[in-house]
């Protein structure tokens, strides 16, 4: 693999984050960047990389269990694949933290999650940037997994993406016969820095709940891109699918690309999608500027308000409050 | 206390071209007093009130607007808050994810910094909130919702009297109040309005109908047209308007 090989804009998957161009300036000549899920070039990548890659390796959730991994500039990427045994409930927290450090700048993770019938996967993934704002960085996170699903199982994932020079996030998801899917994100795209996440979900098999809602925000300068695809195939009958993403284009020279796409071939199903990228509603900030509030600080709380929608219920108060707090760090409402 | 001369404004558009609407108004609300403003639709009304409290899209051309003997046109919206002016809206906002409670104490406390008073303290602020809740027979747990998102429109015009019980500003502006209101609705609004009049303080009250000023007696009523006020008078001119219509006051003016 070489740096030709990486996607570009002259890619449609990869038109709004070109990677090739982002890698231009890294020691490193070559990254796994194949289509999401290829074995091949994950495993080509990992070599070059010098990193470990675990083709066999398999971690299986011990019922109820929290597995917990972070990474950040200079840690070598992490592959591996997870099962999620049958009737058990797993709890992944995947932390990236985004320090600035001139280390080693590429972050790639790849995971392969199964989710046996009746089980249930919440997984978390936490994309901090640390560098001071309006600081370009050269990190480039690239995370994907990809999830396969049993009948019954339940999948609830939600992602913090605070961007990098380029960050992509990447989930794609094969629901098994009567599957909920809860797909939440929430993206901070702050000067200089870009944030993709990108989605597609397969309902192959009857019956299956997806839900998906990203909310997201772009300063002047910040680039954020949603690109969701809701895959029906002839046999996911009784498909009920929503996919809501809204973006806040905070200030002029804000950057937001979505892109959500439905491809149905079912008959008997429910899918509906919302696609919003807009200002702040004008009269709102002027209600409360009214009451006493100033402009600032009317703005960051009909902001913050925006964005915690997308913030759901299931995670629990700890990783709740972990999460509001980076928000109100991005939104300057905390010292 | 609040004294408005010759004062022109027109609306500017985001789309599309100015239109001047307020042409040359003078109006005199001396601390202590309930003025009511009268007058058909496109009359100037509402532009009054957004123009009075700051809002944007709003330009004054000419005249003068002091509060309190202080020019309010330069003054930010949330100054002019702080400086005590509050605006009781036609249409309420609807505030996603901010609860009312959380809402109205940010409000107050903003107020309090901007005039270097100290923050209302968590269990002041509770007892505030109870007692004026009482009075607008408001369910507690009303204040626990986002604001006024999925709240009828009686329930939105109770909340903004509630907010205007809780930030106890000197000068009020009601701006249509009345409508979405039922009777009952309306007699606790008014009570709640009129627990505030007092020496210190002035309202502005906008209205199309007289049966708001049967619960809030104004001192004086003034008949705006075409962007200014074309005739003054005691609360007879409320009842006169009622029985008789805006059109012996509109020819020729």
């Amino acid at each position: 693999m070489q740096l030709s090989d990486l996607p570009s804009r002259r890619t449609e998957a990869w038109k709004w984050s070109d990677l090739r161009a982002a890698m231009g300036g890294q020691e490193t000549t070559l990254i796994g960047a194949g289509p999401i899920g290829g074995e091949g070039p994950i495993a080509a990548f990992a070599e070059l990389m010098g990193d470990a890659y675990a083709a066999g390796a398999q971690v299986i959730a011990a019922p109820g269990e929290a597995l917990i991994s972070s990474m950040t500039e200079g840690d070598v990427g992490q592959y591996g694949s997870l099962v999620v045994k049958a009737g058990a409930t797993a709890l992944i927290v995947e932390r990236i933290a985004v320090s600035g450090s001139a280390l080693r700048r590429i972050l790639p993770t790849f995971a392969r999650i199964e989710v046996e019938p009746g089980a249930t996967l919440q997984r978390i993934v936490l994309q901090r940037n640390d560098v001071p704002f309006g600081q370009a960085g050269a990190t480039i996170v690239r995370k994907e997994a990809v999830v396969e699903r049993g009948a019954g199982a339940t999948v609830r994932e939600f992602v913090l993406g605070e961007g990098a020079k380029l960050a992509r996030i990447e989930v794609s998801v094969d629901a098994g016969e009567g599957a909920h899917v809860e797909l939440n994100g929430v993206y901070l795209a702050g000067a200089k820095r870009h944030v993709d996440f990108t989605s597609r979900v397969a309902h192959g098999a009857a019956g299956v709940k997806t839900q998906q809602l990203v909310r997201g925000v772009a300063r002047k300068g910040g680039r954020g891109i949603f690109q969701g695809k809701f895959l029906v195939a002839r046999t996911g009958q009784k498909t009920d699918a929503d996919m809501q993403h809204n973006a806040l284009l905070l200030e002029e020279g804000a950057e937001i690309f979505a892109k959500p796409e439905l491809e149905i071939y079912a008959d008997d199903v429910a899918c509906a999608h919302g696609n919003t990228a807009g200002q702040i509603n004008q009269d709102a900030i002027f209600y409360l500027r009214q009451r006493g509030i100033p402009l600032e600080e009317a703005q960051a709380m009909i902001t913050r308000a925006f964005l915690i929608e997308a913030v759901p219920e299931w995670m629990g108060e700890e990783l709740r409050g972990e999460i509001e707090a980076r928000i109100d760090r991005w939104l300057g409402t905390q010292a | 206390m609040l004294e408005l001369t010759n004062l022109r404004a027109r609306v500017v558009p985001e789309d599309g071209p100015a239109r001047e609407i307020l042409k040359g108004l003078s109006l005199s609300v001396p601390a202590g007093e309930v003025h009511a403003i009268m007058g058909p639709n496109g009359s100037g009304k509402s532009t009054l009130s957004y123009v009075l409290t700051g809002k944007h899209g709003y330009e004054v051309t000419d005249g003068t607007a002091t509060f309190e003997g202080e020019d309010l046109l330069g003054l930010e919206p949330e100054i002019r808050a702080a400086r005590g002016l509050f605006l009781s809206f036609q249409y309420p906002m609807e505030i996603a994810g901010v609860p009312v409670m959380t809402f109205v104490r940010a409000a107050m406390n903003s107020q309090r910094k901007t005039r270097g008073e100290p923050e209302v303290s968590a269990p002041e602020f509770l007892k505030l909130s109870k007692v004026a809740a009482a009075k607008l027979r408001i369910d507690p747990e009303m204040l626990k919702r986002p604001l006024n998102v999925g709240f009828s429109g009686g329930e939105k015009k109770r909340l903004e009297i509630y907010q205007m019980l809780m930030l106890e500003p000197r000068f009020m502006i009601l701006d249509e109040t009345d409508s979405g209101l039922d009777i009952d609705a309306l007699k606790v609004v008014a009570e709640g309005v009129n627990a505030l009049r007092g020496a210190g303080r002035g309202m502005l009250v906008i209205t199309h109908y007289q049966r708001l000023l049967d619960y809030i007696k104004p001192d004086r009523v003034h008949i705006l047209s075409a962007g200014r006020i074309v005739k003054s008078g005691g609360p007879d001119l409320a009842l006169e308007l009622e029985k008789s219509g805006y059109d012996q006051f509109l020819k020729g003016g």
